[in-house]
């Protein structure tokens, strides 16, 4: 188990849009497409983000700022020190040759990941649908469309794409073609209304869910998931279609910081 | 086997705070072959606990200051029922209060559960700024809120010891005067610290934190030992135990069953599986027929 705390520099800063922000770090993790790391700032707290990408030197992480930690984050500038440890958890699975991507809002970047390691490892077809509020929040579609066989879009707003979801412009294409497997990484809502849509198509799938984590080690019981006791921080964050079926709090449900459970 | 009445399948048991805030991860737990299992420490409020990081390993284990981070006594105890809930497992509900009052009310809600033991945490390192000294380090607290506890619970009670108090010893035996059925023992060591030496920080948020894992084994060994020489009451051995091999030497020295908690960081939940059949490996290669065979049969040179 590679776990080593690495304490270092933040290498660069990218505005994405207002509220986003990449940051890299030069140094390795070997880490897979849906794994996270625990970032550490100093002083402040510890907090589980997704890998958006890793080359031979750096790793990378896209952030929205949502709160005290993140927006902490935000005041850093490029060399500040910080700590990560990880890779945790497991990632998707890169057997499959026909795949289709379902991402919705700021939960994209593992599924950009997944796209390049796809293609990295050659896949026969690749098929991405991004979703989000407007033109202005989506993000990575020219990577996207650099990476995919087909690349599509969907805004609630009609500003880019298709007029509507990702839910629903993926099950327009699984009227017309099936895939291996159905990667879908958004809000939960959202991903709970696509897993409907893979279910009524009979094609596997898998899920990259988050919940409230604080060791990522699976040793306070924070992520456990209701009723089987799946255990998100080593066990997920991404979850297949098979596993998914005995999560029942999944679209239901979710623990707050002191464990209590709260509806979605 | 059996621990204070009931039947236990095995006596390897999930100490408070491994995993323990809900029913799910606690009957996972079951199914993944522990004998009893112990809840998160509940108060009377819920408790968001400490910003992380949390833990913090190093070579001889792990340094934690989770801070009692739980849902409060009444969610708490939800959890609980659902555990029990058609699903056969035994189950130690900790608690942990500021004063003897607090304690005692704890005791009250804990009466209507189907909880099978109360675990009081005397001991809890964690949270020294709030609750200021330990009550495990004090005599006359033990006394008291041991005392307490007792006039009003229809649960057997566990008193989990600190291996912080000048005596533990002497802990063990006011527990027992003041009625206590079982000892817990130990909870952490210390207040331990971790230094990220490049950061020229520590690594815990809140810099310092409870000591647990290999490290404290041979302190746990000792002092269960100790205890056992002095008690009559079971004890429910904890501190480092990490494979088969610790856990038989834990009963050795007085444990009647024992509670696995870092281990879980290193080796899964496997841990509990795994640590069962290298006991049961240890006893048929040297003859011992019943866990029960184990109990205190160290010999003192
Ligand atoms: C496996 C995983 C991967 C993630 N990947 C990313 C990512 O790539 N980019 C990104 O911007 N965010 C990601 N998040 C969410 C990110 O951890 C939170 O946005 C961040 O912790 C917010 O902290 P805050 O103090 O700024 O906001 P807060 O005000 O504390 O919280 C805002 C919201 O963030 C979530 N959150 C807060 N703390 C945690 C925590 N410890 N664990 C999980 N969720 C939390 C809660 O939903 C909360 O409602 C991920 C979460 C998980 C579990
Ligand atoms: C992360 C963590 C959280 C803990 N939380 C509690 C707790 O809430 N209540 C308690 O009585 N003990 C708590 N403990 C102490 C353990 O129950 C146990 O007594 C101690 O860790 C020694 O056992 P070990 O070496 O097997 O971990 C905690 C320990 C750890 C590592
Ligand atoms: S975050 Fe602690 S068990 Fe998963």
């Amino acid at each position: 188990m590679k776990r080593d705390r690495q304490t270092l520099p933040i290498a660069a800063i990218r505005e994405e849009n207002p509220s986003l922000r990449t940051f890299r770090f030069d140094t390795q993790l070997e880490a897979q497409a849906g794994q996270f790391v625990m970032l550490t700032l100093f002083g402040e707290g510890e907090k589980p983000f997704s890998i958006l990408d890793e080359n031979a030197d750096s790793v990378y992480i896209t952030v929205k700022n949502v709160g005290p930690f993140t927006n902490r984050l935000f005041e850093l500038q490029v060399g500040a020190l910080v700590s990560i440890r990880g890779p945790y958890g497991v990632a998707f699975s890169l057997e499959n040759k026909r795949v289709l991507m379902v991402g919705g809002g700021f939960a994209t970047p593992p599924l950009r990941f997944l796209a390049k390691s796809l293609r990295a490892r050659g896949i026969d077809y690749l098929v991405n649908v991004n979703g989000a509020r407007s033109q202005a929040d989506l993000l990575y579609v020219s990577d996207f469309e650099e990476l995919c066989d087909r690349s599509l879009i969907a805004t609630d707003d009609g500003s880019l794409g298709h007029r509507g979801t990702s839910v629903d412009v993926m099950q327009d294409i699984l009227e017309e073609e099936t895939f291996d497997c159905i990667y879908i990484s958004g809000p939960e809502r959202m991903m709970k209304a696509a897993v409907d849509v893979a279910r009524k198509y009979g094609i596997p799938f898998e899920v990259n869910l988050e919940r409230y984590m604080k060791c990522g080690v699976g040793i306070c019981g924070s992520c456990v998931m209701d009723p089987n006791g799946l255990i998100l921080c080593k066990e997920g964050p991404v979850v297949g279609h098979e596993t998914l079926a005995k999560v029942q709090e999944f679209g239901v449900s979710h623990r707050d910081k002191t464990g209590r459970i709260l509806e979605i | 086997m059996q621990f204070l009445g009931k039947v236990i399948p095995s006596p390897l048991t999930l100490a408070s705070g491994i995993l323990g805030i809900s029913f799910s991860s606690l009957q996972r737990v079951i199914r993944d072959g522990a004998g009893m299992v112990t809840t998160k420490s509940l108060s009377l409020e819920p408790r968001i606990g400490h910003e992380g990081p949390i833990i913090a390993e190093f070579e001889g284990g792990l340094v934690n200051s989770v801070g009692l981070t739980n849902p409060g006594i009444d969610d708490g105890l939800l959890e609980v029922e659902k555990f029990h809930n058609e699903f056969a497992g035994v189950s130690i509900v900790s608690v942990f209060g500021a004063n003897s009052e607090e304690f005692v009310n704890l005791a009250r809600a804990v009466n209507h559960s189907k909880g099978d033991f109360l675990e009081l945490n005397l001991s809890c390192p964690n949270v020294e700024d709030e609750f200021k000294r330990p009550f495990a380090l004090v005599p006359e607290k033990i006394t008291e809120i041991v005392t307490a506890v007792k006039a009003v619970s229809n649960k057997p009670v566990l008193a989990k010891l600190s291996p912080n108090a000048n005596d533990i010893t002497l802990m063990a035996m006011l527990a027992e005067q003041a009625g206590a059925d079982g000892l817990t023992m130990i909870n952490t060591l210390g207040h331990g610290m971790v230094i990220d030496a490049i950061a020229r920080r520590p690594v815990l948020r809140n810099n310092f934190g409870g000591i647990s894992g290999p490290c404290i084994k041979p302190l746990a060994l000792k002092l269960i030992r100790d205890a056992y020489k002095q008690v009559k009451i079971p004890i429910l051995g904890t501190g480092g135990v990490s494979n088969g091999l610790d856990a038989v030497e834990m009963m050795m020295a007085g444990a009647s069953a024992v509670a696995i908690g870092s281990a879980v960081y290193e080796r899964g939940l496997d841990v509990f599986k795994i640590t069962r059949m290298e006991m049961e490996a240890f006893m048929s290669e040297h003859g011992y027929e019943d866990y029960t065979d184990l109990i205190g049969i160290l010999e003192e040179n």
